[in-house]
């Protein structure tokens, strides 16, 4: 499998605190890699730079070979990274059809885009995620559930070719949650899109990541198959401390 | 169609009137100033989409156009139609040069900023009163129109002014039925997200403002010709601005239709509230709108539309 994602000893600094420390990971082509860690791990952060929302302080990002790590967001998102929410932002006023259109019609560059080749484009998604009889709805009416599932959409409607998933399962009911996997997991086989799934809940990384990459304190401690990192001990005393 | 109707027979019928009750001839100068108030607020209302942000400072552009159309007119005797493309031109430049101030800044900064700037440039022309004329302003502007007859120049200015505002917001309609329209509805949701999902928020922040600066300088252009002087005492003031934001408030934020109802509605009331409490009219102006914005907080249009969609731009046509 061809590498997609490089990432190259990247750091962030807030002020005096130190983010992210000198991670480097690497993505291949339809890989599904879960990223965790406890809270201010920097999960998050990392993925911002990723995507470009935090500038690099030092160390280097390649996409497709290419050194991505001065690009704007919305050239990476032209070249095929894009990403989800972990609390979700919708276009509060805009409906949901018009808010995957925005996608379809700016994310990955297309020949002769029209508005209405965009428009029934959006729909398709919209119905990949059961919202298609909200397409009419203002996004801000929807429920959580709702409002991840158009997020999702919302980033499939670019054409990614690999997608972040922020921590999808927070605030959401079991059967919900178990939707939302299947969601995810489908998402990868119909539009073969790269997943990093950056989550909490240990159980889920362990049915759908095929290699799992632990981050604490900002600094990468573990990374392997998903059974042979929750046995890591370092990654116990991360998330459990120190006994 | 019923509405632009209604808005054509206005000043004829007005104009008709006169013939019977002269007086009512002073009514077109209400309509003027209508139709300019609501041209002023409907490129404003593309620009805070398209930035995300409100400007509190539109009559800059306005002190821009009408400096450039008197300042050429009187000086190089520069016909109003060439006055009109330099009006445009200045509305342009400046707009550009002010438009990384929506990328650079948000929230209150932005707001304390474009608030600034006009008072600077009223500073400005206080300065170079050699130029600008500090207190007086350039006067000897040459007229639009001029047929000899009083009443009909107003009538004339009447549709030329409407012209204007309905130029504005047809243009406007259709720019808000585009495709571009929904980009700008992004950006003005969440820049952030918009800048992740592939739009290019800076390019459009910059095109917004830099358009809607340029069509507030032509109302600039078209006050200097109108009054055949410019003062930038009249317009530069935060009391210009009070009335431009009222319009816009009341008329319903970034409804275009919206910015012609309160246009008329804010024009009208000044006249009324002039010829009703004389002195007391500066005070009692300000405190009634601010009670009507306590009372329609979505404004005049929002009455119409909370009888529909909640959907502040307008709805898209399409629908698969």
């Amino acid at each position: 499998m061809a590498e997609i994602l490089k990432v190259s000893n990247v750091t962030k600094h807030f002020g005096g605190l130190t983010a992210v420390n000198g991670v480097s990971l690497s993505i291949n082509e339809g890989e599904t890699v879960g990223l965790m860690g406890p809270n201010g791990a920097g999960k998050t952060t990392l993925v911002n730079m990723i995507c470009g929302s935090y500038p690099v302080d030092s160390g280097k990002i390649e996409f497709l070979g290419k050194d991505i790590t001065k690009l704007p967001p919305w050239k990476r998102c032209k070249l095929g990274i894009c990403r989800t929410y972990q609390i979700p932002r919708p276009f509060p006023e805009l409906t949901t059809l018009a808010s995957v259109c925005v996608s379809a019609l700016y994310g990955k560059d297309r020949p002769n885009r029209s508005f209405e080749d965009a428009m029934t484009e959006a729909t398709h998604y919209l119905e990949f995620v059961g919202l298609f009889a909200k397409r009419n709805v203002l996004a801000r009416d929807l429920t959580l559930f709702e409002m991840r599932g158009l997020e999702l959409a919302r980033a499939l409607a670019t054409q990614p070719k690999l997608i972040f998933v922020d921590e999808v399962m927070a605030g959401l009911n079991p059967v919900e949650a178990e939707k939302a996997v299947r969601l995810i997991g489908s998402a990868k086989e119909q539009f073969g899109v790269t997943v990093l799934w950056i989550e909490h809940v240990m159980a889920v990384l362990m049915r759908a990541a095929e290699r799992v990459i632990v981050l604490h304190y900002g600094e990468k401690i573990a990374e392997g198959p998903p059974k042979e990192v929750a046995n890591n001990p370092m990654v116990i005393e991360s998330y459990l401390g120190r006994s | 169609m019923i509405y632009v109707g209604i808005l054509i027979v206005v000043p004829l019928l007005v104009y008709l009137i006169s013939f019977i009750w002269p007086p009512a001839i002073n009514l077109l100068t209400r309509v003027i100033e209508a139709n300019l108030l609501a041209a002023i607020a409907i490129p404003l209302a593309l620009m805070t989409i398209s930035t995300g942000r409100m400007n509190f400072g539109p009559q800059f552009y306005i002190g821009i156009g009408g400096y450039a159309a008197a300042l050429l007119s009187i000086h190089f005797h520069v016909p109003p139609g060439l006055t009109m493309v330099a009006a445009a031109l200045g509305g342009v430049i400046f707009g550009f040069i002010m438009s990384p101030m929506a990328i650079i800044s948000g929230g209150l900064y932005y707001s304390l900023l474009t608030l600034l700037f006009p008072l600077l440039f009223l500073e400005a022309t206080y300065i170079f009163t050699d130029l600008f004329k500090g207190d007086t302003g350039l006067s000897g502007v040459a007229p639009l129109v001029s047929t000899g007859n009083f009443s009909l120049n107003l009538l004339s200015y009447a549709f030329i002014s409407l012209t204007i505002m309905l130029v504005y917001l047809f243009a406007m309609d259709k720019i808000f039925r585009s495709r571009y329209a929904i980009q700008m509805a992004a950006v003005n949701d969440d820049e952030e997200v918009a800048n992740s999902i592939g739009v290019n928020v800076n390019k459009v922040k910059m095109i917004g403002f830099t358009i809607a600066a340029t069509l507030v300088a032509v109302v600039g252009w078209f006050y200097a010709h109108y009054y055949q002087a410019f003062s930038g005492q009249i317009f530069l003031p935060l009391s210009f601005m009070l009335k431009i934001f009222m319009v816009t408030m009341l008329g319903g934020r970034t409804q275009i239709y919206g910015c012609v109802i309160g246009g008329y509605f804010i024009a009208f009331l000044e006249m009324i509230l002039i010829r009703l409490t004389g002195d007391m009219s500066p005070v009692l102006f300000p405190i009634i709108l601010l009670i009507l914005l306590l009372v329609l907080p979505e404004g005049l249009f929002g009455l119409y539309r909370k009888r529909k969609y909640r959907e502040y731009m307008p709805t898209l046509r399409f629908r698969r």
